[in-house]
């Protein structure tokens, strides 16, 4: 069954949704007993490693892996010499155009410091890790590039042959409305900057791992840490040259993924390939250090911003040119740069725009997928420069942007026309807890310590549609005692997602929370799901659940009328009690309704939910309270109180933990998080968490989060709407323009270290 | 993890005969949060590890009025940052303790270990120095004593021979008028490497400041003392607005590298900074 833009139900009361029920992972997770990639253990495994170059771009001239061979203990030993050699993508979204065919599995030419150039597979990990030092790599250094600066200057050397200049990774993205002339035209005060980003890497927990195992039969079974197991299916199956129904992936719980998962990486295919070439499982761990050099990180760049206003605080032309560091390969940078550079389109409203959004390939490590996807990096400049002109004009901050939200029937970046939209309500809601006015006039100090307060505000779509054309997918079935298994696609990355799915399930059947049970993560059982990104989990993955779980109602209510003595639609469930609604107390319970009668068999009720998106927008407004060290130019975050619109709330504690830990991320991304390439020679300077510092619990200010359902969307279930971009959008501009209230210096980068600050001030007293 | 051959000594003569023998490829493993982390990194690449823990008698630690505290080599950070005596006669290494990465590693780090090391950024190294602590050592049946300030050539590197085991840690008593402030400087509140470290620990005869010592951590090869900012107080009258010179003194006495924690430029700024608010917070402690 397919259904586009099915009504919500109308209902005003819930019994499951809504309430934060004791997640269904919990159990698993405090005990020790969920099972990650990294638990699995098979017969005769072997343990695989990549060995790294230490050059940023070089074609390698030999391999002798002669003495790594003959090492006692190693079964196999790839390089490019001896892989498939088929161009592939690693943004595995074949269903979007946006994907760039530019890596090998090996290639004979490495275009960053850390890339994979061979692998080994060896009886334990240290025989493994022996024998990396025994490969011998030959290299002819080429030319390398490492700001997009350098790659865009005539005579750059090229880092891939796609038919474009300059090093493109994909033709600008160029996205116009109205007349940008006639706006700066208008204009009272144009503003014009240069926004430089960071290079923050989502450091989740559990570092990339995979096991890989082939049956006899050929087929391939993979366990792997991944956001998007069909996504992985499809890539597998295509570079190894064999259908989808020989390749399975498994993937049940995960350590986080933000984002990063969501790319095809060389140890998946390499373990593939050495699990062939022994006939034995192989199990492929990134240490911490590859995380970082083989891992992906947010894309760094440069944003030229400028816009137009009038004296009485509209916005009358807005023309960016966004340029992002895509590292050596493709990756995300097609998908980022649509999303990031449309995104300018909307959040202050502004009918004159011209964008230009680019990525360059340079010789760095690879830009990919995470969370904010380019929207962090392009609102970034946005708010920065909005809070500026409110300061220029005369405006409170948090008037002028509620004056210029976005608003109900504007058009998206989407191109949809916004329905649903909370970023009013967030800004005044914001601004009553904050008790605003009276926070931001009260005095910043005058010792060495001064405070102030600032606003930043965001909005994110909830699924990666139309850019890709994504659809949920559930099937829900009903067993004979009246409990209930959900299949779905969706990915546990550990966001308790699949509780909020039962809880959906739960509320559509009218059964309890603890009777649904839920099968996920193995792509031979499960239907189709493009993974966990985009915002998309519950509310895609949960209103198609909640399709399927009302098919199944539907069934049960015709299996059970004739019980009752009444047409289905005379009936309703109530906590698993199938009851006649015209008060006549006749009842069923439902296990009893479905249970196989005196020699018949088990009636089959098995509903299948398909849902393919409208577009959806959730809205956020941060207000922060900051502290800055005059002397040594640390900032602290004193407080932070996050209003977020997101709809029908499914499992308020999960909402708020999603909101939560984004600010925690974004908190480090503004003020410390940055992976740090030399750039005399592309070495990462910071590749392990001695030195690339996120914030810790010690670290993390009070906040109050606050989540307003005042704008539900029509196609989530009840309304509800994603939440997991969303929060890690608008700390950063609320913390960069809380420190100029602090110390009226206006930031336009990040991070922003102490060190910064301290230049800053410096600067501005010696202008004094 | 590379492999190594562990050895467990039940004695310290067994202990310093096995390491006087093993020689420079020998690494002792007391709390083992550094060594072995540095080993799976292959930082460091000991073909023998020698486990100190089955010595009896390390694990002590005991505090007088009279000669001050004494603490094993087996004493854990933890043990120090939540003893009470440490806490009323010594806040500044108790803050230095408390500031080394998180409780789980500080239950199993020891202080001796931290000193040992010899990183120029270790936390408790700074206030061990401005309290003039001492190391006691063993080697196959001598006792000598090593000053602290005197243990270190470089980073990395003490003037410990093969055969030395330092059994513990001497600081001499707080007495009365006397102050003492550590300042980590770093990235985060936990789970950080000082960027720079501040320690002062003075006495005060009145007005007059008739001892001062002051230790700067990550700013050079090694932990130093700032001899010539000590001396613009020492056996001077205190005057806050000379603070700054002594600040200017020590900020001139240290050598900073730049690397992606801090810049050079910046380091010496923080000595600056911390190095006036260390003596005003010292000042305020007596």
């Amino acid at each position: 069954m397919t259904v586009h833009d099915l009504p919500v139900a109308t209902r005003q009361t819930f019994s499951v949704v809504g309430k934060s029920v004791k997640r269904s992972d919990t159990l698993e997770k405090v005990t020790g007993s969920a099972v990650y990639a990294g638990d699995i253990i098979l017969p005769g495994m072997l343990h695989g490693k990549i060995k790294r170059c230490e050059i940023a771009h070089a074609r390698i001239k030999a391999i002798d892996t002669s003495k790594a061979l003959a090492l006692k203990g190693v079964k196999a030993v790839l390089t490019h010499e001896n892989v498939p050699r088929v161009l592939h993508y690693g943004s595995p979204h074949p269903r979007s155009a946006s994907v760039t065919r530019d890596q090998y599995i090996l290639d004979d030419r490495v275009r960053y410091w850390g890339e994979g150039v061979a692998a080994v597979a060896a009886v334990s990990e240290e025989i493994a890790e022996e024998a990396l030092g025994l490969i011998e790599v030959e290299y002819e250094p080429l030319p390398a590039v490492f700001t997009v600066e350098d790659a865009l200057k005539p005579g750059a050397p090229a880092l891939h042959d796609n038919g474009l200049d300059e090093n493109n990774v994909l033709p600008p993205v160029i996205v116009e409305r109205g007349d940008i002339e006639q706006g700066f035209a208008e204009a009272d005060l144009v503003l014009e900057g240069e926004y430089e980003l960071g290079r923050p890497t989502a450091a989740y927990m559990e570092p990339n791992i995979c096991v890989t195992q082939w049956d006899g039969n050929g087929k391939l079974t993979i366990w792997s840490s991944t956001q998007t197991a069909f996504m992985v299916r499809g890539a597998l199956a295509e570079v190894l040259g064999v259908p989808l129904n020989k390749v399975r992936v498994v993937v049940d719980h995960m350590g986080g993924g933000f984002g990063a998962k969501q790319d095809l990486f060389q140890h998946e295919f390499l373990a593939a390939l050495l699990a062939r070439e022994t006939a034995r499982p192989v199990r492929m761990e990134f240490s911490r250090k590859e995380t970082f050099f083989g891992g992906r990180s947010r894309h760094p760049g440069k944003i030229w911003l400028k816009q137009g206003f009038t004296r009485d605080g509209r916005i009358t032309a807005r023309q960016a040119r966004v340029v992002f560091n895509s590292g050596a390969y493709g990756s995300h940078s097609p998908g980022v740069t649509n999303v990031g550079t449309a995104a300018m389109t909307s959040l202050y409203r502004c009918d004159n725009v011209h964008l230009e959004g680019r990525a360059i390939y340079t010789n760095t490590p690879i830009a990919g997928a995470f969370r904010g996807y380019g929207v962090v990096q392009t609102y970034y400049a946005i708010d920065l420069q909005v809070d500026e002109a409110a300061e220029k004009l005369g405006f409170d901050p948090a008037e002028f942007k509620l004056k210029n939200a976005v608003r109900e029937g504007d058009i998206a970046p989407s191109n949809h026309p916004i329905v649903g939209h909370g970023l009013e309500d967030c800004i005044r809601r914001g601004m009553a807890e904050s008790d605003w006015h009276t926070a931001r006039k009260a005095p910043k100090g005058d010792g060495v310590k001064r405070r102030g307060w600032g606003i930043g505000c965001e909005m994110h779509g909830s699924s990666a549609y139309p850019g890709i054309k994504e659809q949920g997918n559930a099937i829900v079935k009903m067993n004979e005692d009246g409990t209930v298994t959900l299949l779905t696609g969706t990915a546990g990355l550990g966001t308790g997602a699949h509780t909020a799915l039962s809880q959906i399930v739960a509320e559509e059947l009218g059964v309890p929370f603890e009777d649904i049970a839920v099968v996920q993560g193995d792509t031979d059982v499960v239907p189709w799901d493009i993974g966990a990104f985009a915002s998309h989990t519950t509310y895609m993955g949960g209103r198609a659940a909640q399709i399927a779980a009302a098919d199944v109602r539907r069934q049960v209510l015709a299996h059970a009328a004739p019980m009752l003595d009444a047409a289905p639609e005379d009936l309703t469930i109530v906590d698993g009690l199938i009851m006649r609604t015209d008060g006549s107390n006749r009842s069923i319970p439902l296990g009893e309704a479905v249970a196989p009668q005196r020699g018949m068999p088990a009636i089959q009720l098995v509903g299948v939910g398909t849902y393919t998106p409208t577009k959806s927008y959730s809205f956020g407004a941060h207000f922060v309270e900051v502290e800055v060290d005059t002397e040594t130019g640390e900032v602290a975050v004193l407080q932070v109180i996050p209003v977020h619109e997101i709809g029908k709330i499914i499992h308020p504690v999960a909402a708020a933990g999603q909101i939560e830990g984004g600010i925690q991320q974004g908190i480090g991304h503004t003020l410390s998080e940055d992976y740090v390439i030399d750039l005399t020679n592309g070495r990462s300077l910071n590749p392990s968490f001695v030195d690339y510092k996120m914030p810790l619990s010690m670290d993390m200010p009070p906040i109050r989060t606050i989540i307003l359902e005042t704008a539900p969307d029509p196609g989530g279930p009840w309304g509800a709407k994603g939440v997991g971009e969303d929060p890690i959008i608008a700390i950063g501009p609320a913390i960069a323009n809380a420190i100029h209230d602090a110390i009226g210096v206006r930031f336009r980068h990040y991070p922003i270290t102490p060190e910064n600050v301290l230049d800053a001030l410096r600067a501005k007293s010696k202008e004094a | 993890m590379r492999r190594f051959d562990y050895y467990q000594p039940k004695s310290l003569e067994e202990a310093s005969a096995l390491m006087a023998d093993l020689g420079s490829e020998a690494s002792i493993i007391a709390g083992g949060t550094d060594l072995l982390v540095e080993i799976k990194e292959e930082l460091r690449k000991p073909r023998h590890v020698v486990d100190i823990k089955k010595i009896p008698g390390l694990r002590d630690y005991s505090y007088d009025a009279e000669t001050g505290l004494r603490f094993g080599a087996l004493v854990t950070a933890r043990d120090l940052e939540i003893w009470a005596p440490v806490i009323e006669h010594y806040p500044n290494l108790r803050t230095a303790v408390a500031a080394l990465g998180s409780i789980q590693v500080r239950n199993r780090a020891t202080v001796v270990g931290n000193v040992c090391r010899a990183s120029p950024s270790a936390d408790t190294i700074p206030p061990l120095i401005a309290d003039g602590a001492s190391l006691s050592v063993y080697n196959r049946g001598d006792e000598r004593q090593i000053p602290i300030e005197d243990l270190f050539t470089g980073p990395g590197r003490t003037v410990l021979v093969p055969g030395d085991i330092v059994t513990g840690i001497s600081v001499p008593p707080s007495r009365p008028q006397s102050g003492r402030a550590y300042i980590k400087h770093g990235r985060r509140k936990a789970m950080e490497l000082a960027t720079v470290g501040v320690a002062v620990s003075l006495e005060r005869d009145g007005d007059t400041c008739t001892e001062i010592r002051i230790a700067l951590g990550a700013v050079a090869p090694t932990p130093i003392r700032a001899r010539n900012a000590e001396a613009l107080l020492r056996g001077r009258a205190i005057d806050p607005a000379a603070f700054t010179a002594i600040a200017d003194a020590a900020m001139a006495e240290s050598t900073p590298i730049s690397n992606v924690r801090a810049s050079a430029a910046y380091r010496r700024d923080m000595v600056g900074v911390l190095t006036r608010r260390a003596i005003g917070q010292a000042m305020g402690g007596v």
